[in-house]
C-alpha cells in the first residue's frame, strides 16, 4: 500500500518543522535509511519551507507506519504528544490525493505557487538516483507530474500574482513591456520597497537609485542592488531620470507633488512614469494620477488587485481539484490492475507448464511428423491455450481497474489452483 | 490550370484565411485567450502568402504593375495593412492588435471579391507607371497610418483602465502602453516618407496629365489633409517630444475623422477618384 506521512505548514509550526528539517537532513544517507526500516519498499522524501513528507510503498502493516512515524519523531526530537498533534498520515488512495495536490500547488501555503513542482521534482530525482523508488512510486510520481502540469494549464491557478510586488512588476510590465534598463528610484530604504525592488530587478529593470533621509540605510540597500545614492534634495534630478518609482518613507506629507511632476514632465521628454506609493501615510501626492503618462498605485490599489486575484484563485482551485480527482480515478485504475498482474503471469505460467508436460508425452509420436506439421500442431495448441486464458486474463484487467481486485484475484487463484 | 485560374484559387483561399482570422482574432478578444490572438496571426500569415502569390499571378496575367484589376487594387491594399501590420510583429509581440487590423484587412478582401475579374481599375488615360507608384505608396502609406491609429486607440483603452487601477483580463490581454506607444511612432516615422512620396507621384502625374482643377478636388483634398495630420502628428513626436497619451488620442481621433470623412466623400462627390 501506499502510505504518506509528514507534517506541513497547517499541522505545524515553524519551530517543529525546522526540527524535523534539521534532523533528517542530519541523517546520513536519508534514502537508505528509510528503506532499511521494517516493510519498507520504496520512498521518497520531500521537504520544503513548508512541510517535510515521506512517501513510500510499504506492506500492508503497522509497523511500517509505525517506524516511519518513529522516524521522523526521532530526527525531529519530536515528544509523542507533539508528533500526534503534528504527524498526519495518509494510506491509498487518500496518499495519492495528497501528493497530487501538493505537486498541483493547492496544499501550498500560497495556493498556486509554481516553485512546489519543481521541488517534488526534485525530491523524486533524488530517490531515483538512490534506486529508491519502483513501480508503484514511479508511476505515482509521474502521475503527480501530469496531474500539476494539467492544473497549471487548464486553469489559471498560476497566472496572476498574489503578493503586493508581484502586482507592482506586473503593473510596470503592463506599461513598459519590457522592464530591461528602466531604472528604478527608491524614496525611503522600507523592507517593501526592497523587495518590490528586488523583483523588479530580477524581471530585468536595469539601474536602482536609492534617495532616503538617513544616508547609512541607503548605501546598505543600493550595495545590495549595485546602485546610486542619493539625499532627498536630489530627488527632483533623479525624478527626471526615474521610469518607475517606489516611495516609502514615513514622511508626514508628500514628497512628490502634482506640481513637482508637472514641472518635470518636459525633461523626462513626456516618458511614461510609474509610481508606487506604499507610505502609510502617502508619499506621493494623488493628483499626480491626473496627469498625462503617469500612472499611480498606492498599497491600497495593489492589495485590491491581489485579493481580485486571490478571488480568481480560489474560483480555479475548483477546477484544479476536479483535474486532481480525474487524474487521481486514473492512478487508482491503474494500481487496482497491478494487483491482478501477479496473477495473470502465475496462470500464463501455470499454461505454459502445462503444454510443456503435455507435449512431453506426446513427443514419441510427435519426431515422427515432418517439420511443417510439427509447427502446426504447436500453433494449433498455443492458440487453444490463448484463446482458453484469455477471458479470464480479460475479466482479471477488468474487474479490478474498476473495483477492489483482492476479490476476483483470490476466487482465480482458487479456481486455477495457483497457489498449490 | 492555366495561371488565371491559380490567380483566382490563391484569392480565395486568402479570403478564407483572413475570414478565418478575423473571426480568431475577435474571438480571442470575447475570450481574452491570447492564444487565440496568436493562432490568428499565424492564420494571417499564411493569408499574406497567398495574397502575395494572388498579386504576383495578376501581375503576370494583366501586367497589372501599370494597369492593376479594381479587384487587385483592393487586395493591395489588404496586403499592405496585412504586410505592415505582419513586419511589426517581429519587433513587438502585439497579437492582439489584430483585433483591430484584421477587420480592415477583412473588409478589403470582401471589397475586393465583389469586383469582377477583369476589370481595369483605372480609365485608359490614367494609366502610367508614375500612377501605379502613385497608388502603391499611397496605399501602403494609409494603411501604416492605419495602424498607427488603431494602436492609439489601443493606447486609449489601456491607458483608461491601468489610470482606473484595474489590471482586468481586458488589461492583461491588451499589449503594454510602451508597446503601442512604439508601434505608432514606427508606423508615423516609415507611413509619413512613403505617403510623401506617393503624394508628390501623384501630383507629378496629375501637373502634366490634367493641368488644372484637380486640386480642389475632394478625394485629393481629403489625402492632403490626412497628410497634413501626418506630419503634424510626426512633428510633434520628433520635434516638441509628445509621446504617449496624446498621441494616441489625437491619431485615433484623426483617423475616425479622416474613416467618416472619406465616406461622406466617397460615397456624396464624384471626383477625379471614383475608381477608388
Amino acid at each position: 500500500m501506499i502510505l504518506l506521512i509528514g507534517l506541513n505548514h497547517k499541522t505545524a509550526p515553524i519551530a517543529v518543522r525546522e526540527k524535523v528539517f534539521s534532523g533528517c537532513q542530519e541523517e546520513n544517507d536519508l534514502l537508505s535509511s528509510l528503506l532499511s526500516l521494517t516493510g519498507v519498499g520504496e520512498v521518497l522524501y520531500l521537504s520544503t519551507c513548508n512541510r517535510v513528507e515521506i512517501i513510500a510503498s510499504v506492506e500492508e502493516s503497522e509497523d511500517a507506519v509505525q517506524s516511519l512515524s518513529d522516524f521522523l519523531a526521532r530526527n525531529g526530537g519530536l515528544t509523542p504528544v507533539e508528533a500526534a498533534s503534528c504527524i498526519y498520515k495518509y494510506y491509498d488512495k487518500e496518499a495519492v490525493r495528497h501528493i497530487f495536490r501538493v505537486a498541483a500547488s493547492l496544499d501550498s501555503l500560497v495556493m498556486g505557487e509554481t516553485q512546489i513542482l519543481g521541488q517534488v521534482k526534485d525530491a523524486y530525482r533524488q530517490a531515483l538516483a538512490q534506486h529508491a523508488t519502483g513501480v508503484v512510486l514511479n508511476r505515482l510520481m509521474h502521475c503527480s507530474f501530469r496531474a500539476a502540469k494539467r492544473v497549471r494549464s487548464e486553469t489559471a491557478i498560476a497566472v496572476n500574482p498574489v503578493s503586493v510586488s508581484f502586482a507592482a512588476v506586473e503593473l510596470a510590465k503592463k506599461i513598459f513591456g519590457s522592464l530591461a534598463g528602466k531604472k528604478i528610484l527608491l524614496i525611503g530604504a522600507g523592507e517593501m520597497a526592497e523587495l518590490t525592488g528586488t523583483h523588479l530587478i530580477g524581471n530585468g529593470a536595469g539601474e536602482i537609485i536609492v534617495a532616503n533621509r538617513s544616508m547609512p540605510q541607503a548605501i546598505a540597500l543600493a550595495e545590495k542592488f549595485h546602485g546610486e545614492v542619493v539625499s532627498l534634495d536630489a530627488l527632483d534630478a533623479k525624478l527626471i531620470e526615474a521610469d518607475i518609482v517606489i516611495s516609502s518613507t514615513s514622511a508626514p506629507a508628500y514628497i512628490v507633488t502634482a506640481d513637482l511632476i508637472r514641472k518635470i514632465h518636459h525633461q523626462r521628454k513626456n516618458r511614461l512614469l510609474f509610481l508606487i506609493d506604499i507610505a502609510v501615510p502617502r508619499d506621493i501626492d494623488p493628483a499626480v494620477s491626473l496627469l498625462e503618462n503617469v500612472y499611480l498605485y498606492n498599497i491600497d490599489n495593489l492589495q485590491d488587485i491581489v485579493d481580485e486575484n486571490m478571488n480568481v484563485r480560489k474560483k480555479e482551485a475548483i477546477k484544479a481539484e476536479m483535474i486532481v480527482e480525474e487524474e487521481i480515478t486514473r492512478y487508482v485504475s491503474w494500481q487496482k490492475e497491478q494487483e491482478s498482474v501477479p496473477t495473470i503471469v502465475s496462470l500464463r505460467n501455470k499454461a505454459e507448464e502445462i503444454v510443456l508436460a503435455e507435449m512431453d508425452k506426446a513427443a514419441g509420436w510427435i519426431k515422427n511428423l515432418d517439420k511443417e506439421e510439427q509447427e502446426k500442431v504447436d500453433n494449433l495448441v498455443n492458440s487453444i491455450v490463448n484463446k482458453l486464458l484469455h477471458t479470464p486474463v480479460a475479466a482479471l484487467k477488468e474487474e479490478s481497474s474498476e473495483f477492489s481486485s483482492k476479490d476476483i484475484v483470490a476466487t482465480a487463484r482458487r479456481l486455477f489452483r495457483l497457489d498449490d | 490550370m492555366n495561371l488565371i485560374n491559380l490567380e483566382l484559387i490563391s484569392f480565395k483561399i486568402a479570403l478564407v484565411l483572413c475570414v478565418v482570422s478575423t473571426a480568431g482574432y475577435l474571438l480571442s478578444l470575447l475570450v481574452k485567450k491570447i492564444k487565440l490572438a496568436k493562432i490568428s496571426t499565424w492564420i494571417l500569415s499564411a493569408a499574406f502568402v497567398f495574397l502575395t502569390v494572388n498579386l504576383l499571378f495578376a501581375v503576370i496575367n494583366f501586367s497589372g504593375l501599370i494597369n492593376p484589376g479594381s479587384r487587385d487594387f483592393l487586395s493591395l491594399c489588404a496586403w499592405s495593412v496585412c504586410g505592415a501590420y505582419l513586419a511589426l510583429q517581429f519587433k513587438t509581440k502585439t497579437r492582439i492588435l489584430g483585433v483591430f487590423i484584421s477587420p480592415f484587412i477583412l473588409l478589403f478582401m470582401i471589397a475586393a471579391a465583389g469586383e469582377a475579374s477583369g476589370k481595369y481599375l483605372l480609365p485608359q488615360n490614367l494609366q502610367s507607371r508614375l500612377t501605379a507608384v502613385h497608388l502603391f505608396l499611397t496605399i501602403v502609406g494609409e494603411a501604416l497610418f492605419i495602424i498607427a491609429s488603431c494602436a492609439g486607440l489601443m493606447f486609449v483603452m489601456q491607458n483608461s483602465l491601468l489610470k482606473n487601477k484595474k489590471l482586468s483580463r481586458m488589461s492583461r490581454l491588451l499589449p503594454s502602453l510602451n508597446d503601442l506607444d512604439r508601434i505608432n511612432h514606427i508606423c508615423l516615422l516609415w507611413g509619413f516618407p512613403v505617403l510623401s512620396v506617393g503624394i508628390i507621384a501623384g501630383t507629378v502625374f496629375a501637373g502634366f496629365s490634367w493641368k488644372a482643377g484637380w486640386l480642389t478636388d475632394p478625394k485629393i483634398i481629403w489625402t492632403f489633409a490626412g497628410w497634413i495630420i501626418y506630419g503634424f502628428l510626426l512633428h510633434q513626436r520628433l520635434a516638441i517630444g509628445w509621446k504617449g497619451y496624446r498621441m494616441a488620442v489625437i491619431s485615433g481621433a484623426a483617423f475616425i475623422l479622416l474613416l467618416l470623412s472619406y465616406g461622406s466623400v466617397r460615397f456624396c462627390f464624384s471626383t477625379l477618384h471614383n475608381f477608388i
